[in-house]
């Protein structure tokens, strides 16, 4: 009976073990406002509407699968995706931090925070380069 | 036998009474004595307050009161690190007055247009419908090489698809060497565009961009720009026309025809050399000049874009008269 007990109790610590999450490092969210993302995919729901500078702790967990240009990353409470172009390891200097008192008085409200967001989501960008 | 017992009480009573005075007379004294000290701490500060309003005094002066020690302050050159101490202070308080201020600054030209175009964008998303699941169509890729290949480089675009009819194609002003282009699916898939054909329509809206012909057309004013509003209210009253500006360029006033006829020029003289691109330019030149005089939908173009046909006019060559 008590190396049953044992043994279960180092089955619960070991599998907690290998399948937690892991922080890997903290990122900043560089563009005006973005989202973070159930899915890997900017069609995908939205979790939370997050905004230039906002620090996110970048996770490693072996059960999420993670494809190229994606981070799965915890903001608060709430985990998700982030594309890893819209992310910096350096504090970017935001709009909102230049102009904050201007960004106060805008008053937008969670709709337009919410479009704001969506808009870097639906975006095809591009930069010309030198040949 | 009675006397001898007089006489004892006549000494118990003298007894205690000399006690009693003794006891008065003490805590008079004992008094006394008590409030000559509170006087006294009344005339001294405790000592308690008088640390702090020594450490007040240090605090205020720390930096500037060293009048007592003047002549050895010089003697041992501190009274230049005083000086630099005193200035160095100044300095810092200046920035914290001027950083408390910047926190009011109204943004400059130069951080502004990318803000209010998608300020507007995001008040017009209900109307223009841009939040829509679409596929990839890769015209960001053909945009790139395009503007590679005329040699427009470090150049940043934002391409956005909107599912209106309202706009067919437009170049919203940006960030230095950026811009942003809106363009209708509607539009698209009623022309048949190929990705050729979209990027050169994208190349006369960049052009336009780059020009700042969108940006001189606004009417309101702009003054505030790169202005302060500390001590008063934001005048929030300065967006809303510059959004009801942005409105009537979209959809009702667009560009003129100076405006146009440098833009087609300019189209002219940068595809020239690429004949494959020229000629797709007046092959979409031509769709649209069909287009707007067939459906009703877009009726209004020649009003954003005066004219596809007067465009195609600009471009063909002049017949030489011998």
């Amino acid at each position: 009976m008590e190396s049953l007990k044992v043994s279960a109790i180092f089955i619960l610590l070991t599998s907690s073990v290998f399948s937690a999450e892991k922080t890997v490092g903290t990122l900043y969210f560089t563009k005006f406002m973005g989202h973070i993302h159930k899915n890997p995919s900017n069609s995908s729901s939205s979790m939370t509407t997050i905004q230039c500078a906002h620090p996110l702790k970048v996770l490693e967990d072996p059960e999420v699968r993670t494809p190229q240009g994606w981070m799965y990353v915890k903001a608060g409470s709430d985990k998700g995706f982030v594309s890893s172009k819209f992310l910096s390891n350096k504090r970017p200097l935001c709009f909102q931090e230049k102009y904050p008192k201007f960004f106060i008085n805008l008053n937008l409200d969670l709709t337009d925070m919410y479009y704001w967001g969506k808009l870097y989501d639906q975006y095809s960008q591009g930069e010309s380069r030198i040949k | 036998m009675i006397k001898p017992l007089i006489l004892l009480l006549l000494i118990f009573s003298i007894t205690t009474y000399a006690q009693d005075l003794s006891e008065l007379s003490k805590s008079i004294s004992d008094k006394k004595k008590s409030t000559e000290g509170k006087e006294l701490k009344k005339k001294l500060p405790s000592s308690k307050t008088k640390d702090k309003a020594l450490l007040q005094e240090e605090k205020e002066n720390a930096v500037l009161n060293y009048n007592s020690i003047s002549k050895v302050l010089k003697k041992d050159g501190l009274a230049g690190h005083k000086e630099k101490k005193e200035e160095k202070l100044k300095k810092i308080k200046e920035i914290q007055s001027q950083q408390k201020l910047a926190k009011y600054n109204y943004p400059t030209k130069a951080d502004f247009w990318s803000f209010m175009s998608e300020y507007w964008l995001v008040k017009k998303a209900q109307a223009l419908q841009w939040d829509i699941t679409r596929p990839a169509y890769g015209i960001e890729q053909a945009f790139k090489g395009l503007l590679e290949e005329l040699g427009y480089y470090k150049k940043k675009f934002k391409i956005l698809i909107v599912n209106s009819p309202d706009i067919t194609h437009v170049g919203l002003p940006s960030d230095k060497d950026e811009v942003i282009i809106l363009l209708s699916l509607p539009f698209m898939r009623t022309l048949d565009l190929t990705k050729v054909d979209l990027s050169v329509i994208l190349l006369e809206d960049f052009f336009r961009v780059e020009q700042f012909y969108f940006a001189k057309n606004i009417k309101t004013d702009l003054k505030f720009l790169g202005g302060n509003f500390s001590g008063s209210k934001m005048n929030k009253k300065y967006l809303d026309n510059l959004l009801s500006e942005y409105d009537r360029i979209i959809y009702k006033s667009g560009f003129s025809f100076q405006q146009q006829y440098k833009t087609t020029k300019m189209m002219d003289r940068v595809l020239k050399s690429n004949p494959a691109l020229w000629s797709a330019y007046i092959k979409v030149l031509n769709k649209i000049d069909r287009l707007i005089k067939v459906n009703l939908l877009y009726k209004n173009y020649n009003n954003i874009y005066p004219s596809p046909e007067l465009q195609i006019k600009w471009l063909t060559p002049k017949k030489k008269v011998i």
